[in-house]
């Protein structure tokens, strides 16, 4: 690798990140206005206006950044950068607005897996950290939530690896980049693969919720019950990192969704290019990711209340985890009822 | 250069360490705009218990094993099987290995 190469990616890597941060900040707020005055629509509410998140961040900054004194202090301070950090980080590997990731080649969908962690186990030590006893329930409650998703999210994973790669002979299967060059829909030969297809997607849209501490997965804050949870001795612009952090999250997960089910373009279909094509397709993946955002946080949120921590706990693993298992097992049986009737 | 690839996947940690400083960086910045002051040793303080007094430090702990509460209740019913097995006889732990590779072995041969 000579210099000139180093420094091109050198180049790509910060102007990106800083890009990315900035994208994922500004429409995470954005996201998550649309989602509050849509909730509370639907609840027959008024609601605040669609740019109230950054006037919470603003005012947030301005108030006083109260250390308790249980806290151990620099973890307490430094734990809210590292979540939003971490998933800001996220974003550099994942296609966004129709265009292929910043550094495609630096980092696979298994990676992302673990980078999701981050956030959520910055939450849970913040909340050790702080010396509360609600935050430490709040913390034990997000650890038990974070154990439950995975297992299913897994199975998500995996059947996409297995389709791409033993199904279809293709390499690197984790790579983002080969799952947005065979969108899943395209390579199902029968109804089985779809409905398997089907059930992975609502797996994941089951699974959003929880990632972002929402409603009816948000028992680790669950104000009514401990005050906030994990965030309950946060406050000032350490709380302005974690509602940072959900903001970006929010656009990660739904980003996630659109690339491994739905990454289409359509500036093709339309006969753009140049400009015209990436305005377009830029427009059209905002609106997927609004579309995401609004079936597996919006509406979820408005239609169920909060569930126990052991209802939580349940839902991932059995019903989930069998949904996920049946939609695994119907992918893998794609192709045998067409091969049977000799339609193939 | 410093690729780790397994043939399915890859990561490279070097662009992943830049990407997080160059982002801790932006995120110190955007933090370094807040208030940073607060009032020490204060009533602000004082840890929220929702107006209740706070006692003895020791006896506000929460315990570790609450952790495993939403699993064992929720799968109570697995769990109380596992218990009844799970007798802290070493011969009877030996007797399940003995069963499990005989059903093994069965299933090698057929």
């Amino acid at each position: 690798m000579d210099m000139l190469e180093l420094s091109e990616i050198a180049l790509r890597v910060i102007i990106g990140t800083l890009c990315v941060a900035a994208f994922g900040i500004i429409f995470g707020l954005l996201y998550k206005g649309i989602d509050r005055k849509l909730s509370a629509h639907m609840q027959g509410r008024i609601g605040p206006p669609i740019i109230q998140p950054f006037r919470d961040v603003r005012k947030l900054f301005t108030k006083e950044n109260v250390v308790p004194e249980n806290a151990i202090p620099w973890i307490f301070n430094l734990v809210p950068m590292v979540g939003l950090v971490a998933t800001i980080s996220i974003l550099i590997y994942l296609p966004i607005g129709g265009f292929p990731p910043i550094i495609s080649w630096a980092g696979d969908l298994i990676l992302i897996l673990y980078l999701l962690l981050i956030p959520s186990l910055a939450l849970v030590i913040g909340g050790f950290s702080s010396g509360s006893p609600y935050a430490i329930v709040g913390a034990q409650r997000e650890m038990a939530t974070m154990i439950a998703y995975e297992f299913p999210l897994a199975i998500v994973i995996i059947t996409f690896a297995w389709k791409l790669g033993y199904k279809l002979n293709i390499a690197n299967t984790f790579s983002l980049a080969t799952i947005v060059g065979a969108p899943v829909w395209n390579n199902i030969t029968g109804p089985l693969g779809f409905i398997g297809f089907a059930i992975l997607l609502l797996v994941l849209v089951i699974v959003t919720p929880a990632e972002l501490s929402k409603i009816p997965f948000d028992a680790p804050e669950a104000e009514t019950e401990i005050a906030g949870g994990l965030l309950v001795e946060y406050s000032g612009r350490n709380l302005a990192m974690f509602y940072l952090t959900d903001g970006v999250k929010t656009v990660v997960m739904a980003s996630i969704i659109v690339v491994l089910f739905f990454p289409y373009n359509i500036s093709n279909m339309l006969g753009l290019e140049s400009y015209p094509a990436y305005t377009v397709d830029i427009l059209f993946y905002l609106l997927k990711v609004f579309l995401v955002i609004l079936f597996s946080v919006t509406l979820i949120r408005v239609a169920i209340a909060r569930l126990k921590i052991d209802q939580i706990v349940y839902t991932y693993w059995i019903p989930l985890t069998l949904m996920s298992l049946i939609g695994l097992i119907l992918v893998m049986w794609d192709g045998t009822i067409t091969s049977l009737l000799g339609l193939t | 250069m410093f690729t780790i690839e397994t043939g399915s996947g890859f990561w490279n940690p070097i662009i992943w360490v830049a990407a997080m400083v160059i982002a801790f960086l932006v995120t110190y910045i955007l933090r370094s705009f807040g208030n940073k002051s607060y009032k020490k040793n204060t009533e602000q303080t004082k840890v929220f218990l929702s107006g209740n007094p706070e006692y003895q430090k020791e006896k506000m702990h929460v315990k570790a094993d609450n952790l495993y509460w939403g699993f064992t209740e929720s799968l109570k019913g697995f769990y109380s099987l596992l218990k009844k097995v799970h007798t802290g006889n070493t011969g009877d732990y030996i007797l399940w290995f003995v069963i499990i590779l005989a059903i093994f072995f069965i299933v090698e041969v057929i």
